[in-house]
């Protein structure tokens, strides 16, 4: 059993190729999700990246201060409504200009799902040669934790607080990544971080996707501070976030939705609401209709990927 | 100096429209983003045509709103290329995070804007009021007057954004409905021409690019001093921009025949005792009745505006200073004031005038024509104030019910 483990860990390891280019002690929460993916993106995908930020949680380390940096790395720190079209720009430009280039969109839930939605569904339609990724946090966090497209059914935020004529968030979650499988891209695909050797090789099928267009990735990154669990929990949370089916994990290969990762017996979603404050005002009966959301969207995809059979690229699109 | 290249240009019937698509081409832009836009659609349609035929060599980005863009320009841009694009009204107003973004980053970006309102009643009609909504983005504004200089503003356009000491984006306005539809003669010169009046940006140091693995970074939050630096330094710019125009528009006659006077173009001035301010496509119905005028013994001058952005107040009082009266003819209102917004503007150099009275006038927008009896009413009223009498500071030419009683 001990043997497993140190190989399973020795596998993840084989990926980090690449030095990490961040400061060992950086501005964000202890425990932070989005911290860990931010280091193990450009050690997995190298160092010669350029990535692009927006105003969040990433903004205080992605963007530095002044003249000053947490990172070595290249990056752009631009506006949430136009990110994608951002890095649209700067991959269009170093395509036109001959420069070899991989741009990461690094943007949280709040811009991708909802304010900058729309240019990132555009820049997908146009098969822009970039990788999009999106680390989902569920809510608007860097203002102090506000409802997003994301949040999910009575989740409890600032704009969605729990009280005698609210649940919460009264509204359901969208699935922002089969939306964006539907746009019929070379690669769309979710990952979290409790099974970072399957994260590891959907960054570098991305990062090879963009040679021949748009690369998504949605990457399920719990917050501690707005989620209200204990630091040291941030992998079991998304352990328990894949084995609930609450955050299945899949990839879209030219639109062929495959799981990753297949859960057998999937665990009731209160064994993952269990860890998390947000969750704590629900009745058994808000867990029902959370539960009932979680098998719909499950539903959705077991239908999307059970089919046999190849999605056949016209044949101009081939490479 | 630079001697004249010999071969011939070639007079075109053209719009404006089709002018400004013609510059792009012409400056050989590495990145184009395209979005229609009454009136501006034509420019786009035309580069995208070009494209398609293997005229052009950009990467053309046919963007799903003018937000993105401006957002792809910009990046492309802080990256190291030459971008263009074009927009108007509600597509420059639904741009302008990313227009102060681009300007903050000193990104050298060249956008053609044809004017046109952006009130509440979505007027289809021509009006400067969406770039005097975009006035203190931090943009240089450049406004034409005809189809040839919509032409020729494009190409000096990037010399002054790209110049190594100004790193400003441009934006070159002209009046939609007016200058967008109408075609007219303009001299179209050789690809050799403005490869060579674009050259020199190549003799400068290359300014700081944006490149994969470039240890390098743009964006960065902007605190106390950080911020302060950059900002005087984007002001500083600006001041700069002034002169360097002068020069450009000097270099841009010795190569191609045409010169505008630089910042402001004074018609009739020198023995001028009124003065009509005005800008863009009205310019050239002024100079008419002022010829007229003349004729009648009236001693009228025009000065025009060829810069808004910076304020070119130094050139304005160098020709205004001592004449007796100035009318200034706003195409856009500066809600708050009376008066319109270049008046007011114009209002705070008055002490510098040497005692010139000045009155406002607000005309052209709403779909009303700043026609040549608009111009002699006003041409009249400010003799009028010349003379001493009583006249109103701010006249609605083509709204006399404005100057009844409760008016202002």
């Amino acid at each position: 059993m001990t043997e497993k483990k140190k190989d399973n860990l020795t596998k993840v390891m084989d990926y980090l190729k690449h030095e990490d280019p961040f400061s060992k002690g950086v501005a964000f929460c202890p425990g932070c999700g989005l911290e860990l993916l931010l280091r193990f993106i450009p050690q997995v995908m190298g160092n010669d990246i350029v990535i692009t930020g927006t105003p969040s949680c990433s903004a205080p380390v992605l963007l530095g201060q002044n003249n000053q940096s947490w990172h070595t790395l290249s990056y752009f720190g631009t506006l949430m409504t136009g990110a994608a079209a951002n890095a649209t720009g700067l991959a269009r430009y170093y395509r036109k200009a001959g420069i070899k280039n991989t741009v990461v969109c690094f943007n949280g839930d709040g811009t991708a799902a909802d304010i900058g939605f729309g240019n990132l569904s555009g820049a997908a339609e146009r098969n822009e040669p970039f990788i999009y990724i999106c680390y989902d946090n569920e809510g608007y966090m860097n203002t102090g934790i506000q409802k997003s497209g994301t949040t999910p059914f009575g989740a409890t935020t600032t704009t969605t607080p729990f009280g005698s004529a609210s649940k919460g968030k009264n509204l359901r979650r969208m699935n922002l990544a089969l939306k964006m499988a539907m746009h019929k891209i070379p690669y769309a695909a979710t990952a979290t971080l409790s099974d970072l050797d399957d994260l590891a090789k959907k960054l570098l099928k991305a990062k090879e996707a963009k040679k021949r267009g748009f690369a998504f990735l949605h990457v399920f990154a719990p917050c501690t501070t707005g989620w209200g669990f204990a630091p040291e929990n941030t992998i079991e949370v998304c352990r328990r976030a894949v084995k609930t089916n609450y955050f299945p994990l899949w990839e879209a290969e030219n639109g062929k939705i495959r799981m990753t990762k297949t859960v057998k017996k999937p665990k009731p979603v209160s064994t993952y609401t269990e860890l998390i404050k947000k969750f704590a005002h629900l009745s058994q009966e808000d867990l029902q209709i959370l539960q009932d959301d979680v098998d719909y969207e499950y539903c959705m995809l077991g239908g999307l990927s059970l089919l046999e059979g190849e999605c056949r690229l016209p044949a101009s699109l081939e490479d | 100096m630079i001697t004249k290249v010999q071969k011939k240009s070639q007079i075109k019937v053209i719009t404006g429209n089709a002018a400004a698509a013609i510059a792009a081409k012409l400056a050989r832009p590495d990145v184009v983003a395209a979005y229609p836009i009454t009136p501006q659609t034509e420019v786009i349609e035309q580069i995208s045509q070009f494209h398609a035929n293997g005229e052009m060599d950009c990467e053309l980005i046919t963007v799903e709103g003018e937000n993105s863009a401006m957002n792809a320009v910009m990046a492309a841009s802080l990256a190291g290329g030459r971008v263009f694009t074009a927009t108007s009204s509600w597509g420059l107003v639904f741009m302008y995070d990313a227009i102060l973004a681009a300007a903050g980053a000193r990104a050298p970006i060249v956008m053609v804007n044809v004017n046109r309102e952006t009130p509440g009643i979505i007027a289809v009609s021509s009006g400067q009021q969406d770039m005097i909504s975009t006035r203190d983005a931090g943009w240089i504004f450049l406004i034409a007057e005809d189809c040839q200089e919509v032409l020729d503003l494009v190409l000096q356009a990037y010399r002054l954004a790209e110049d190594y000491d100004i790193q400003v984006p441009v934006m070159v306005h002209y009046d939609g409905f007016y200058l967008s539809y109408l075609s007219e003669g303009v001299d179209v010169p050789i690809q050799e021409d403005v490869d060579r009046f674009l050259s020199v940006l190549k003799t400068q140091p290359e300014r700081t690019k944006l490149v994969p693995g470039g240890r390098l970074g743009c964006g960065s939050h902007g605190i106390l001093g950080g911020y302060l630096e950059l900002r005087h330094k984007h002001v500083s710019a600006m001041e700069r921009a002034k002169a360097k125009f002068q020069q450009i528009d000097k270099e841009y006659e010795e190569i191609f025949g045409r010169s505008y006077g630089g910042l402001v173009e004074e018609y009739r001035m020198d023995d001028a005792d009124v003065v009509l301010v005005g800008s863009g496509s009205m310019c050239g119905t002024i100079k008419s009745v002022i010829d007229e005028k003349r004729e009648e013994g009236v001693k009228a001058g025009l000065l025009k505006m060829r810069m808004y952005r910076p304020f070119p107040s130094e050139a304005m009082i160098k020709a205004l200073k001592g004449k007796k009266a100035i009318g200034v003819v706003d195409r856009s209102l500066c809600f708050g004031f009376k008066g319109g917004p270049i008046y007011t503007e114009l209002k705070a150099f008055e002490t510098k005038l040497g005692g010139s009275k000045m009155i406002s006038f607000i005309d052209g927008i709403a779909n009303t024509d700043i026609t040549k009896i608009n111009v002699a009413t006003m041409i009249d009223t400010t003799c009028d104030l010349a003379a001493g009498k009583n006249v109103r500071e701010v006249t609605w030419v083509s709204y006399p019910e404005a100057q009844e009683e409760g008016g202002l």
